[in-house]
């Protein structure tokens, strides 16, 4: 393995070397001075605000985007179809105008058609001087079809996978949480997190698996993921991508009810059953930054929480799932704004303190001063039985607070293991004070989470919007009855009805 | 409008005219091209009960007609008469009056294998401004402000272009996480929040309001807004607590700018 590592280090730049020595000189493309004027005035109106007027990734909203807007006098670009440290063809550089990058600020432009795009092209090619050497030009790389995907080679993909240290970065389940994870920067020395391979909507190259393929063989250039055309063998290469496919889903498919389920058995935090209890479906919700209020967080590090309710006769309890690139379990937390200097992990379920009145609910941020929430929260670094997991009463983000007595009201456990932090909150459903949980009732609910490696602490932090919660009935109401009843109504309507004609009319001629 | 069953409804009831169809046989027709072209024809779908209503009339009015003399009644009664008396048609009579209930039971399974609805909110998406609102203890008369620097426009462009590029910086420092680079509301904190921010780029937003208004919603956001648009859930931060007047009006002229489009002219009243 040592040797492996040492032979990954040194022959790195081996493929800018074979590159230039390579290459057979390309065609340059820089357009007319029209097309590039063109060029300019779309990009000064739709580009110049995030990747600077000069070109130089240096923006208004710059400081606003992780990852960082790409810095074009650099002609370092991620997403390519060419060899690692070349530069892009000028399809590339159209096709990600036009696509954009999920998840990140860079939105995709349907609006500009191909000669628009290519008049970009042209005007973002004169911020680097590389465009314009035809030593630098290079073809495209073939991208073979995908082979068939097929679960014997998602197996031997998990071996490519492991022998090729992926996990060092993108961790053993691919949700991004590597030992390396925390420490990765860009070549311009920017934090940058690694993929969560378990999200293929967010994946920046797209989500087909011929992407996959290409991100392999090309790298990303100016971040820590390289290029393993010289490494993994082409056969090996698809294996990889068959595995990586696999460890992912393909649509977020976000839930906006989640449904609160009965449960026969008792609910015991310190059963080894526990987790099973919930069964395997979660509703999938979106987490974004909050920026609606002082204090706001641009960089959440969850971008979904899964969620999953279940009930018995006086319990009700809640399993929380999100990924983390590391558990920050020492220090405190805290949804009150405050100065924590070591700041730990914590996440926050919110539900109106009482049941509503018609539409009206608690303002969606920690409740207002006539509708006030509950918030559930653990801050994942205490012993969480004790008094790491307290009931506080939110009436606006400015006015939380803990409530006095309130230890052992909530009860919570917690485990972080590979990548993924799995909360489980549970309380009486009814108690003083409280939302009563009855069944077929919908309940608005919202979650806060706090990522203690970013300092998250009050209102910097991770939140969804309201969704619902519906209590599934324990009996569930038989549709037979009703079924039976309305058929055989209608039914004696009919028989009367002809009767009736029949009696009245039985002597006319028919 | 559907005109893949608009178009066949029309030809149907055409080709009735050429036709010698049965009085029973035409109500029935018209009925049934009443209640598909209320129920599927039309787009965005009428509610349920525009359609019950309007089948309410239909029958009516047909019933009606079909009563207005002796003759026409007979036309439509006797058949039916006939077919639930006469023993030739025995066999149909048996399914017709075994098909129906069946038809009813299946409605009853349907209706309560409806997949489970939240309960559905009614939002008032512009509502009705104040007439004077308070920005940081200053009166703003909303009924007949007007943008400050939207006179520039014609008497020294050069500085209101200055305000449009202040107003871009507004923009890209605060809007642009929901509302988005293309304007659209697809900003990339969009898909989290509920309602989605709004979409400045579809002509039926910003062009259908006065500068007035926008100034109102931005400054005071979703907690300023009345409780039928449901304050409790926009996520529009009451940007008062951000921004200082003059960069309110700016960012509105650089949403018009940008997107090409005009504000609402203020109605003058003589």
């Amino acid at each position: 393995m040592q040797f492996f590592t040492s032979l990954l280090i040194f022959s790195l730049p081996l493929p800018l070397l074979l590159a230039a020595s390579t290459v057979h000189a390309g065609e340059v493309t820089l357009g007319t001075d029209a097309q590039r004027a063109a060029g300019k005035e779309n990009y000064q109106k739709y580009c110049a605000q995030c990747h600077g007027a000069e070109g130089d990734g240096s923006g208004i909203a710059t400081p606003f985007f992780n990852p960082l807007p790409r810095d074009f006098t650099s002609a370092t670009y991620k997403i390519r179809t060419t060899e690692s440290g070349e530069l892009p063809t000028d399809a590339d550089l159209k096709n990600i105008i036009l696509e954009g990058m999920p998840y990140t600020g860079m939105p995709g432009w349907p609006q500009f058609d191909d000669e628009e795009l290519m008049e970009l092209v042209f005007y973002i090619k004169t911020f680097a001087e590389d465009f314009a050497d035809p030593d630098a030009i290079v073809a495209a790389l073939e991208i073979p079809e995908a082979p068939p995907f097929s679960s014997e080679s998602a197996e031997s993909g998990k071996t490519v996978y492991e022998e090729n240290k992926c996990m060092e970065c993108h961790g053993l389940y691919g949700r991004g949480d590597g030992e390396k994870a925390t420490t990765l920067t860009t070549d311009a020395g920017d934090p940058i997190r690694p993929a969560d391979l378990t999200k293929r909507w967010t994946f920046r190259g797209g989500p087909t698996r011929e992407d996959i393929y290409r991100t392999f063989t090309t790298g990303m250039d100016g971040t820590p993921m390289p290029s393993y055309a010289d490494f993994i063998e082409e056969e090996a290469r698809w294996q990889l991508v068959d595995y990586v496919y696999s460890l992912s889903r393909e649509t977020a498919n976000y839930s906006d009810v989640i449904f609160a389920r009965a449960v026969e058995e008792e609910i015991d935090l310190d059963s080894p059953e526990i987790v099973a209890l919930f069964g395997d479906e979660a509703a999938f919700i979106p987490v974004v930054g909050q920026v609606i209020e002082a204090e706001r967080e641009f960089f959440p590090s969850a971008n979904a929480i899964g969620v999953r309710v279940i009930y018995n006769d006086d319990t009700v309890a809640m399993l929380l799932n999100w990924h983390d690139m590391a558990a920050e379990d020492s220090g405190t937390a805290s949804p009150i704004k405050g100065d924590i200097q070591t700041t730990s992990d914590a996440v926050a379920v919110q539900l109106p303190s009482e049941p509503s009145h018609g539409q009206t609910r608690p303002y969606f941020l920690h409740g207002d001063s006539q509708n006030s929430v509950n918030l559930w929260f653990a801050d994942l670094a205490n012993e969480l039985s004790n008094d790491g997991a307290r009931l506080f009463i939110g009436k606006g983000s400015q006015n939380v607070m803990a409530v006095e007595g309130s230890e052992g009201v909530i009860e919570a456990v917690s485990s972080f293991a590979d990548g993924e932090w799995t909360v489980i909150f549970k309380r009486d459903r009814a108690s003083d004070n409280a939302l009563v949980f009855e069944e077929g009732q919908f309940l608005p609910i919202a979650f806060s989470v706090w990522d203690g490696f970013h300092q998250e602490q009050g209102n910097r932090r991770g939140i969804t919007s309201w969704v619902n919660m519906y209590i599934a009935p324990r009996e569930t109401q038989s549709f037979i009855g009703p079924m039976l009843r309305v058929g055989l109504l209608v039914l004696l309507i009919e028989v009367l009805l002809i009767a009736w004609v029949r009696r009245k009319y039985k002597r006319t001629p028919g | 409008m559907n005109w893949l069953i608009l178009l066949p409804v029309v030809a149907v009831i055409v080709g009735l005219l050429f036709t010698r169809i049965g009085l029973l046989g035409w109500v029935a027709i018209v009925w049934v091209a009443v209640y598909t072209v209320a129920s599927y024809a039309i787009i965005p779908p009428l509610p349920s009960s525009i359609v019950g209503l309007t089948m309410a009339i239909v029958t009516v009015s047909l019933l009606v007609y079909i009563s207005t003399d002796e003759s026409k009644l007979a036309s439509v009664r006797d058949p039916l008469v006939r077919f639930m008396v006469d023993r030739k048609y025995q066999n149909y009579l048996i399914a017709v009056v075994a098909t129906i209930p069946v038809l009813a039971a299946a409605r009853v399974y349907i209706q309560m294998n409806q997949p489970i609805e939240p309960p559905a909110v009614g939002r008032t998406i512009h509502p009705a401004p104040p007439q004077e609102m308070s920005f940081k203890g200053k009166k703003i008369d909303l009924v007949n402000v007007e943008n400050p620097y939207r006179a520039l426009e014609q008497s020294d462009p050069q500085e209101f272009a200055l305000h449009v590029e202040q107003g871009r910086r507004v923009y890209f420092e605060n809007c642009v996480f929901c509302h988005g680079d293309r304007m659209d509301g697809e900003g990339i904190f969009a898909h989290g929040y509920e309602p989605r921010p709004a979409n400045f780029a579809d002509p039926t937003t910003i062009v259908m309001l006065q500068e007035g208004y926008l100034f109102w919603r931005i400054a005071t956001g979703g907690p300023g807004l009345p409780a039928e648009s449901g304050p409790w859930n926009s996520s529009m931060p009451a940007w008062d607590q951000f921004l200082s007047e003059q960069e309110i009006w700016e960012v509105i002229l650089f949403l018009y700018d940008y997107t090409e489009q005009r504000p609402r002219a203020r109605e003058h009243h003589e």
